[in-house]
């Protein structure tokens, strides 16, 4: 499975309610007044359920701060075509998300995109959308 | 050796013929009463296979120690289970066990409720159910609800090369014994609770013998070159339990939890305490939902027996369903739906003011951590339905089955009557089930009230009593009823709708709470809340 793949089945997988795999309130956990557009390095995956997480390294006024950004669960992921090794440690990529409450490096994201334009459809229940 | 051919021919056997034919005829017969006493009769499914339908455990103490042990505090003193009785580990690894054994009281992974992996979940001091179809043998625990689905249809997984905490479990048949190939577990789990462990690159082949319908004998064979010098075998008595009518819940980490304080009691909705009266009020309005049957299909599959075969992996059309019953829009990271309730018409729950005011407070973000789905526990009835998460619906003889992604299940029996003695609450309920012509109905009781029925806090309490109606539409779609009727929470009964629809996928597995950082950033946020609301007095 390449990333192509898995960014060709982004829009049907946006389509299906079913694809949510939220275990929580998100709205609780993560905070709609703080969007951020974060930049960096891919340095690990966590393969898990319900959730699964990326860790990127992201340089803020010369520091390197490593985010954790959740994702649907790892179930979902490899239903829409994913597999373990798309996003090797290295890969640069622009993620939009949301800032968790706490404060702390955490994002909930929807889409990863790549450097050259692919989007990669990671997204947890934000994306469900209503059947009829 | 030569053969008489009649009884003219003149036997002319050597001493050492006699002996040798002598010896054989000793050694088949020693192997046969091994696998199987000669005048015992076995329960045999349709198929002819044995029949291991039923409620198990195990007869031996190897859910402390494998190997040969004197009793500790909390553990009694045990024989080996393993074949020439020592594990023949590396000698890197047989430090490292030490090591674990040391650190067993904060390091076993079962004892911080972990799934415990195969085969340890076989021998754990908590009985099993098993079901068994002509495609499946299913394996459901009382320990946390976890199950195994072992496919016996010849086909690979679909989803190859996911590691997971129970594994990937493929059987068939050889002659009367079931063999199972387990792999992909992933390094995380142990042997028992003395610290014999394995790596990630384990393979386990279990072979299930029965030897008389209420005595079977599970052997599991390890092989693992990372960790041992050579494959090595385990063998223990399963016994059926004659004495349980069925198995129960232990939900380990939900003890835990409200053991420890994390996990706190909701006293309108909890079952009251041991002591406490149990008041439940009469509804103050409509006693009767007010919803005319759904329609079942006319060309239907069908089981043996006749009664409609909805027999597989579901996903709900659920959309926002597990964010709001009722109809809602898209607010931030939650999900709009369409609404599901069908009763009353005007799709709203007929919550009475407290609860309506209790929902209300529920989806404020500092509540979010008292989800119990958000601390991995059972989504309950009917939430399980609408998750979301996809399901497995399994039939046998006399049952019904639902195996929920999230590790979760629930057991329908069809010939029972009566439900448990009211004091006895589950966080799955008990549920009786019958089939009403082609509709499947499923009548649940005994909910412990602790669930929630979705994200943003839909009340349900103890009081709740759910029938649900599975009607099947044709081969791929089932229409999902659920009525719930709670005079603790509503003035009225009322009723969700949701058409199931069958994939031709498998269950893959969510093991929830290790790490659960969403939980930590959950709890921050309440916490926080809780110290302004101090802070404020």
């Amino acid at each position: 499975m390449n990333i192509r793949k898995a960014a060709g089945v982004f829009g049907i997988a946006a389509m299906m309610a079913a694809s949510a795999f939220a275990h929580h309130s998100f709205t609780a956990e993560y905070d709609q007044n703080k969007p951020v557009k974060l930049n960096g390095k891919v340095t690990d995956m966590k393969w898990s359920n319900p959730h699964g997480w990326i860790y990127v390294d992201v340089e803020t006024n010369g520091k390197i701060q490593n985010w954790a950004l959740e994702t649907a669960g790892v179930n979902a992921l490899v239903r829409r075509g994913w597999k373990k090794t798309d996003l090797p440690p290295g890969t640069v990529v622009i993620v939009d998300g949301w800032q968790a409450r706490n404060g702390s490096p955490t994002a909930n994201i929807a889409t990863i995109t790549f450097q050259d334009g692919r989007k990669l459809f990671a997204g947890t229940s934000n994306e469900a959308a209503p059947s009829k | 050796m030569r053969f008489p051919l009649s009884c003219h021919v003149k036997l002319q056997w050597r001493w050492s013929e006699v002996f040798l034919l002598a010896a054989l005829v000793g050694a088949a017969t020693a192997a046969f009463a091994q696998a199987q006493p000669a005048a015992v009769r076995l329960p045999r499914a349709a198929n002819g296979k044995p029949n291991l339908q039923g409620i198990w455990q195990v007869n031996a103490r190897a859910a402390y120690d494998l190997e040969d042990h004197a009793s500790r505090l909390g553990m009694p003193a045990g024989r080996s289970v393993v074949e020439g009785d020592v594990i023949p580990y590396q000698p890197w690894a047989a430090a490292k066990k030490i090591e674990n054994f040391k650190n067993r009281a904060s390091a076993d992974p079962v004892g911080k409720c972990y799934f415990p992996g195969v085969p340890r979940i076989m021998y754990m001091e908590h009985p099993f159910q098993i079901f068994q179809t002509g495609e499946h043998v299913a394996i459901l625990f009382e320990w946390s609800h976890v199950y195994r689905l072992i496919y016996t249809n010849g086909k690979p997984p679909l989803h190859d090369g996911i590691e997971s905490w129970m594994g990937d479990s493929r059987g068939h048949w050889e002659g009367d014994t079931l063999v199972v190939e387990v792999k992909g577990q992933n390094d995380k789990t142990w042997f028992d609770m003395a610290g014999n462990f394995h790596s990630g690159e384990m393979k386990v082949v279990e072979r299930y013998t029965m030897q008389s319908a209420d005595a079977m004998q599970y052997e599991a064979t390890i092989e693992d070159s990372k960790v041992f010098t050579k494959p090595w075998k385990i063998r223990v008595p399963l016994r059926r339990q004659t004495g349980l009518d069925r198995i129960l819940e232990y939900q380990c980490q939900a003890e835990k939890e409200e053991a420890n304080g994390e996990f706190e009691r909701e006293p309108k909705t909890w079952y009251p305490d041991a002591g406490s009266e149990v008041v439940v009020p009469a509804f103050t309005g409509t006693q009767e939902p007010d919803v005319a049957p759904a329609k079942t299909g006319t060309n239907l599959r069908r089981m043996a027996d006749g009664k409609p075969n909805i027999t597989g992996y579901y996903q709900p059309d659920a959309g926002g369903a597990n964010y709001g019953l009722e109809r809602h829009e898209k607010v931030f990271l939650t999900p709009a739906s369409r609404g599901l309730v069908i009763d009353p018409k005007d799709g709203l729950l007929p919550y009475q003011p407290w609860a309506r005011q209790e929902r209300i407070e529920r989806e404020k973000p500092y509540r979010g951590y008292d989800d119990p789905t958000a601390h991995c526990f059972p989504a309950g009835v009917p939430r399980g339905f609408y998750a979301p998460a996809p399901y497995q619906i399994l039939q046998t003889p006399g049952y019904v089955v639902f195996l929920f992604e999230r590790m979760a299940w629930r057991i329908v029996p069809l010939n029972r009557r009566t439900h448990l003695r009211d004091n006895v609450r589950l966080w799955q309920g008990d549920s009786i089930g019958h089939w009403e012509g082609d509709v499947l109905v499923v009548e649940t009781t005994n909910l412990n009230g602790k669930t929630w029925l979705n994200e943003v806090g839909d009340v349900v309490s103890h009081a709740a009593r759910v029938v649900e109606r599975f009607y099947p539409v044709d081969a791929n779609q089932v229409i999902y009823r659920a009525t719930v009727s709670d005079p603790v929470v509503y003035t009225r009964p009322w009723t969700i709708e949701i058409p199931l629809n069958r994939e031709p996928e498998e269950l893959l597995e969510v093991a929830c709470h290790e790490d659960n950082g969403d939980l930590q950033h959950l709890k921050d946020v309440r916490d926080e809340y809780r110290a302004q609301q101090k802070k404020a007095q």
